[in-house]
């Protein structure tokens, strides 16, 4: 991308939407929200908006994805045709869609107590149905909170955001315009019970220095994220709990 | 109370728990629930179902082998019945009562003193709900059951048998029990509402 | 799975055809609710909540070519999804039949009742506004045709027209609406051996033998889909019409107040 093309992201120490470069989007998440699914959650972060579903664990089918010895994750990540502020999507996975359902499955393969479920599956749903960048990381995000209420036992409850460099500024969660001209990506997931790094791609230039930046910044971020997915999870009780105080 | 959710360090020493792990000396919640200290106990707001020795589990049998019967027990695991053992003869599509032998090393729940079940309704609950609508000391469904007549079996895996009676009052009050299980005054609501539908009859 | 699902099945029948349905009449719609823009990166959406039926549209518009036979007007194009993540019995995968014919339904109400003012959606010679309606099942509890319909046409009626100028298709900035010159609304009907019911739940559309959808607006029928092996009668048919165009007032009326509001 010619940078004299680019439009300034950075405006008077301000981003564009007019965050500061540690602020997040605003986050809400609501769980249990789908009925027929053993679990899910449905998140609004910033503009994108993102249904999580989870259903299992169950037999695996067909048989030979089966393992006699613990459960298979299969998770399937997918945008709706009319999430984006542009044209019209085509339906079904593309490549992009399929590859981030990969990196997914595997944060969640880390955490799930698969070996007490063998020759199960258990199925993770992402749905985006707006999109405005990072939704990879709502996605995880959401994904956890539905895999908490399906009573799945897991290790951790894992959280994903999206950090970035603009010029020279390290910045949490890029927006779309942000993402797309940014002059780094870093997508990163992250256990927060250990500070282990479940998920992280990277795309763009980065010196090591700003690279430790990053992760700084992102489990810094993750407090926020934590507590909004914590939040999410006891609010239908203290709801319920209040109504018939 | 607090609620704690998975990941949550709950104990700073090793203790086996259900629905709970160890790691380096101290225990973590596995799953979303509440931690009673005093009884030592996490229990799940939303739990799946592990099933013990002695347990009484509602199933479905789905299929016939050679020896033994396989029982749908909408759970993460199948039921199983050895031919030899079982009292009358089954079918595919019965519906039986049982006790749980144990969980066998494939993870299928040996089944034992079977008891076929004729008629009535099956409705799934969430494994997790199950103790609030027995209720401490049989308390809530006994209330249940002179409250709509109906005769009603608990399964632990979360299945339950409702045959005569005013079926649909007592799924009605099963589900609400489900929705409302971790409130106070629960027991009394569904008292109220189980005399509120017998004025209307 | 057959067996665990024919005994849930054989209580529900009896209860039915007894006379009795839980929690409602045999021709009263469940709760519905519908919010409109929901998705506002589309030029139009809705989410409809009937029941635990839980149905997103979006509406979005792109440039297209028109068809041959209709050089100066633009194209519909319907379609729906039944995400896995709405029932265990939906599986991945392209659209089933079952997905195909909800979304054919849906469209063929639609473009009966000139919903959309095709001619308005001509920009040049060649070039023409292509509106496409993606209906989402986003939790099912039977009753797809009834939300999906509600959901689409509430989207269409406060959908953003976009600008086509210079080559390019500007999104945003003041915008026209999309001309919608009529509303339509389903009605549809489970068969369960001999009682006939609006709105069947999931439950009951698993022991359904025959499903009718009647699309109409205030004056005619304008759509109907006979679905599954059962059967009709003629006078069973002329019965359900008749409801139809009752029941419809409601139904439009929940589109009318999302205007006025």
């Amino acid at each position: 991308m010619d940078s004299q093309e680019k439009p300034k992201l950075i405006v008077d120490g301000k981003r564009l939407d007019g965050r500061g470069f540690d602020e997040l989007r605003p986050i809400k998440i609501e769980a249990g929200v789908l009925k027929n699914a053993d679990g899910s959650a449905y998140l609004e972060w910033g503009k994108n908006k993102i249904f999580a579903a989870v259903y299992g664990p169950r037999e695996a089918l067909p048989k030979h994805t089966a393992d006699p010895e613990k459960a298979v994750i299969k998770c399937r990540y997918s945008m709706a045709p009319f999430s984006s502020l542009e044209e019209h999507g085509r339906s079904g996975p593309n490549r992009r869609a399929i590859e981030i359902s990969k990196v997914t499955k595997e944060v969640f393969e880390n955490v799930i107590m698969v070996e007490n479920f063998p020759g199960t599956e258990i199925n993770i749903f992402i749905e985006v149905v707006q999109s405005d960048g990072g939704t990879r990381a709502a996605g995880i995000t959401a994904a956890a909170v539905a895999l908490a209420t399906s009573g799945i036992p897991m290790r951790d409850l894992p959280y994903a955001v999206s950090a970035g460099k603009i010029g020279d500024q390290i910045v949490i969660d890029l927006n779309k315009i942000e993402d797309n001209y940014s002059d780094a990506d870093v997508p990163v997931a992250v256990s927060p019970r250990t500070g282990e790094i479940l998920l992280l791609q990277m795309d763009g230039s980065l010196t090591k220095d700003e690279f430790k930046e990053v992760i700084a910044k992102v489990k810094k971020a993750g407090q926020i994220i934590s507590k909004a997915q914590r939040d999410a999870l006891k609010a239908p009780y203290e709801r319920i709990s209040s109504k018939y105080k | 109370m607090e609620i704690v959710v998975p990941g949550d360090m709950i104990l700073d020493k090793p203790i086996h728990m259900e629905n709970t792990f160890i790691e380096e000396n101290k225990t973590y919640a596995a799953v979303l629930g509440i931690f009673d200290k005093e009884k030592k106990v996490l229990i799940p707001l939303e739990g799946l179902w592990y099933p013990k020795h002695g347990e009484l589990v509602v199933g479905i049998i789905i299929e016939e082998r050679l020896n033994s019967y396989i029982v749908d027990l909408n759970a993460p695991y199948k039921g199983i019945l050895v031919a030899k053992y079982v009292r009358d003869k089954l079918s595919v599509g019965d519906i039986v009562e049982a006790r749980v032998k144990e969980l066998d090393e494939t993870k299928t729940v040996v089944l034992m003193r079977e008891r076929k079940l004729y008629g009535g309704k099956i409705i799934d609950v969430k494994p997790s709900k199950v103790p609030r609508i027995i209720g401490r000391n049989n308390t809530m469904i006994k209330q249940l059951t002179e409250g709509t007549k109906s005769t009603i079996i608990v399964g632990m895996n979360g299945r339950i048998w409702i045959k005569g009676g005013d079926v649909a009052l007592t799924t009605e009050a099963i589900l609400r029990i489900q929705e409302e299980a971790h409130t106070s005054g629960l027991t009394d609501r569904i008292r109220e509402m189980l005399e509120k539908s017998k004025k209307a009859a | 799975m057959q067996s665990v699902n024919s005994i849930k099945s054989t209580y529900i029948k009896e209860l039915l055809n007894n006379g009795v349905r839980s929690g409602r009449g045999f021709f009263e719609y469940r709760k519905i609710s519908v919010v409109r823009d929901i998705i506002p990166n589309a030029e139009g959406s809705a989410q409809v909540d009937l029941g635990a039926t839980k149905v997103l549209v979006g509406v979005k518009l792109d440039i297209g070519e028109p068809m041959p036979d209709k050089p100066n007007e633009g194209n519909i194009i319907t379609s729906a999804e039944l995400l896995p993540l709405a029932s265990a019995d939906f599986d991945i995968g392209p659209p089933s039949p079952e997905a195909i014919e909800l979304a054919r339904v849906v469209d063929r109400g639609i473009r009966a009742a000139n919903l959309i003012d095709t001619s308005s959606l001509f920009i040049e010679d060649g070039k023409v506004w292509s509106v496409f309606i993606d209906i989402y099942i986003m939790n099912y509890d039977g009753n797809l045709f009834d939300a999906s319909t509600l959901a689409s046409v509430a989207a269409l009626t406060n959908t953003r027209m976009p600008k086509y100028e210079n080559g390019n298709v500007i999104r945003e900035g003041k915008l026209g609406k999309l001309k919608v010159n009529n509303i339509v609304t389903s009605c549809t009907y489970a068969k369960v051996g001999k009682t006939i019911m609006l709105d069947p739940d999931g439950d009951e559309e698993s022991v359904m033998d025959a499903r009718l959808t009647i699309a109409n607006d205030e004056t005619y029928i304008r759509a109907m889909q006979k679905g599954l092996s059962g059967s009709f009668k003629e006078h069973e048919i002329n019965n359900l019409i008749e409801r139809s165009f009752e029941k419809s007032k409601d139904l439009r009326s929940i589109i009318n107040k999302l205007n006025s509001d």
